[in-house]
């Protein structure tokens, strides 16, 4: 009925305006928040939760305890709710909404069917259509499905009835997708009471990673990734990030690596577990330890922590190299790649290797075919004013970046087409650069290209790829 | 009477590390040419010290040859035996505007360096410090518009206590920026400037010819400004000097002589 109506029933009706978007970020943060049971959860609909807690149930004391932990933190955070655990998920989901009887509602396991029977048929997640397509010829509780030919049903009201009635018990496996990426490896830590000193999340941190390592190391593996939570009294969980550039498990380096951002978590009205999960966890062989149990400073590992350090402060993406690559076109002979890519073999592709020569510049002879680079490549290359005569000779005159050049002396022209054979090069007249090396009166020098020919469609247009030195 | 005759050498020896504190505490980068060497205190460039290099006019903004001098630099100290760690280089910068045939042909292996991109100058002067506390690092290279002089301090005690090189390449964003802090005094030993020069014409070919420039050390710790010309280094990272017109140097002041009395 309209508001205004209901208004008009009863004058003090409380109300509040509709968020969707509010409630379903709300609904979000919930299951991050029951993270604190199993890393897989997700959300359901528009007012559930669902969580897999196949292997976490016994690190709190079976299921009836995790249940009544639940509802007990939900009490207090004033939500009212259903709680059920099954075998499945068609199951879970069938008894929290319809089955009758005090909340936590826990079925034995192996045997869904029986508690399944008595609910009605809009407990198997069907839309309204069918389930009164059902109703209308008498099928009323899912009991009364199980006990159909399965085809007869499948050709009356489609895949979707037995499918779901499948689920339910078990026959079709339907797994979970979580919210996030699943961890590859998880270490908790609760507290009775909510902690919100630094201190105290300093010495929850060192433990976790305390406890991490020995694990790691048990297996020969590293961490790449890890991820802190902090789940808050209220709800919120605050996370750092750490990703490492070759896989650790250090524990000096790891614990320095989180103190520095530990000042990034709000810590609210207080933090009452902390989780550490990790997420990517690469093979990793014994490191020889040295005496007094400190690893020895070679060179190698402290260039790999010093990445580590400068990494988690800028960015991964910030740590680069300079690869090779087989291309004539300048700006794709030579990328720039994240630090933490494998380099390439060695031998598949070279820079230009720096070849001696004589220091007599007249001894020198210019045999060298391709013309030397320049040291500063501009991407994208800056467009420039230019005053050339036609049809290819070098500019004379040119504006840059509103100074004026006049050109004394160049070379070229040097062409570079576009790599016509990969899937993105085109065969353009307008991709074909004429490459120029200018000197101007000052003595600086450039490299200019002419991209495009006189002549066609469009009057060229000129840029400045580079300045040698 | 012969007991302080026997003290006489180190007594000596510790006054001239007063006189001249970083000249040879982590030893000496020769260039390889007997006119710059012999005007550097050491006989080259000094190592485990903080070195300033900045270009002139336009290339104040782009760097190109600050860069091409410290390249040849660099790639003379990573393949010398005696350089630390395994030859890596770590160079921080804030636009990602080098190119590694460039670096190559002046005598500088791509492969050695680790590129750090931040995009502002403490960031910037940060990562350098980090670089200069790890052992495995060869030389560091920043490029930095403004520096504080406290922080140029930072480096060069850094720089003093691991014994790697770092150099400052100065970029600014404008001519103005440039102008205003490229005078400003700050904690490095040695202060470059390079300039280009018109390239001396190839014998009966047009075009251009091979690269000149200038290099003028602006600054010294225990030495003098001089300013030479040089042809542009080869891919082996040495510079040869200008031979039809090698500027005369001024003559170096002597060094004062203890005479012995008594």
């Amino acid at each position: 009925m309209p508001l205004a109506d209901a208004l008009s029933f009863f004058p003090g009706l409380a109300t509040a305006a509709a968020e969707p978007a509010e409630d379903i970020a709300a609904l979000r943060r919930l299951a991050e928040w029951c993270g604190r049971y199993s890393p897989w959860t997700a959300p359901d609909g528009a007012d559930g939760v669902r969580v897999e807690i196949t292997g976490s149930a016994h690190l709190w004391g079976g299921e009836p305890a995790l249940a009544a932990d639940l509802m007990a933190r939900l009490d207090r955070r004033h939500l009212a709710g259903r709680i059920a655990i099954a075998d499945t998920l068609g199951a879970a989901w069938a008894t929290a909404r319809f089955a009758e009887g005090k909340s936590p509602v826990i079925l034995p396991p192996g045997d869904c069917g029986a508690a399944l029977a008595p609910l009605p048929v809009e407990a198997l997640r069907l839309d309204l259509v069918t389930a009164q397509g059902l109703r209308r010829v008498g099928l009323k509780r899912v009991g009364d499905l199980s006990a159909m030919p399965r085809d007869a049903l499948a050709r009356r009201f489609g895949q979707i009835v037995t499918q779901r009635l499948d689920q339910a018990q078990g026959d079709l496996p339907e797994p979970l997708s979580p919210l996030g990426e699943a961890p590859t490896r998880r270490v908790r830590l609760s507290f009775a009471e909510p902690v919100a000193d630094p201190a105290d999340l300093l010495l929850a941190t060192e433990r976790l990673v305390e406890d991490l390592i020995p694990r790691l190391a048990q297996e020969g593996a590293g961490a790449r990734r890890l991820d802190l939570g902090f789940h808050r009294v209220d709800g919120r969980v605050e996370r750092i990030r750490l990703g490492t550039a070759r896989p650790s498990r250090d524990q000096r380096h790891l614990t320095a690596l989180f103190k520095e951002r530990l000042d990034t978590i709000d810590p609210g009205l207080g933090i009452e577990d902390v989780i550490l999960a990790a997420f990517m966890v690469e093979p990793l062989p014994p490191e020889q330890i040295g005496l007094a149990g400190h690893a020895p400073t070679n060179e190698t590992n402290s260039i790999a922590l010093l990445l580590d350090r400068l990494g988690n402060r800028l960015g991964l993406a910030a740590l680069s190299r300079l690869d090779p690559r087989a291309s004539h076109i300048p700006e794709r002979a030579s990328v720039y790649v994240p630090i933490s890519v494998a380099p390439a073999k060695t031998g598949a592709q070279r820079h230009p290797a720096p070849v001696p020569g004589s220091l007599d510049p007249r001894l020198r002879g210019d045999d060298e075919i391709r013309p030397p680079w320049p040291i500063r490549l501009f991407d994208p290359p800056e467009p420039v004013e230019a005053f050339w005569l036609l049809p290819d000779d070098p500019p004379f005159r040119f504006a840059w970046r509103r100074r004026r050049h006049r050109v004394t002396r160049a070379d070229g022209p040097e062409r570079i087409a576009d790599e016509w054979w990969r899937p993105e090069g085109s065969s353009a007249v307008d991709a074909i650069r004429d490459y120029y090396r200018v000197e101007d009166e000052e003595g600086r020098r450039f490299w200019l290209f002419r991209m495009g020919l006189h002549g066609h469609d469009h009057p060229p247009r000129w840029f400045v790829h580079g300045v040698f030195s | 009477m012969t007991d302080w005759r026997a003290r006489l050498p180190e007594l000596r020896e510790r006054i001239r590390r007063i006189e001249r504190p970083t000249a040879a505490v982590h030893g000496v980068l020769p260039f390889g040419i007997a006119a710059i060497d012999q005007l550097l205190p050491g006989g080259g460039l000094a190592r485990g010290a903080l070195h300033e290099i900045y270009g002139v006019g336009g290339d104040e903004e782009d760097g190109a040859l600050a860069a091409a001098f410290v390249a040849g630099i660099l790639g003379r100290l990573t393949t010398q035996k005696s350089s630390a760690g395994d030859g890596t280089v770590l160079w921080c910068l804030s636009r990602p505007d080098l190119y590694g045939p460039g670096l190559a042909a002046h005598g500088l292996d791509p492969a050695r360096l680790v590129l750090v991109r931040a995009p502002r100058d403490t960031e910037i002067l940060w990562a350098l410090e980090e670089g200069l506390r790890a052992p495995g690092i060869a030389a560091v290279v920043g490029e930095v518009g403004t520096l504080a002089a406290v922080a140029s301090r930072r480096l060069q005690l850094a720089a003093e206590r691991s014994g790697i090189t770092a150099f400052l390449l100065r970029r600014w964003r404008d001519g103005g920026q440039a102008a205003r802090e490229r005078n400003l005094p700050n904690a490095a030993v040695t202060r470059w400037r390079i300039a280009e020069l018109p390239s001396l014409p190839t014998l009966g070919e047009p075009g251009v010819g091979h690269p000149r420039w200038r290099i003028e050390l602006l600054r010294c710790r225990g030495g003098e400004p001089v300013c030479w010309e040089v042809e542009e280094a080869d891919a082996t990272g040495h510079v040869s000097l200008a031979s039809a017109l090698a500027d005369r140097p001024a003559p170096p002041v002597p060094v004062q002589q203890f005479r012995l009395v008594g």
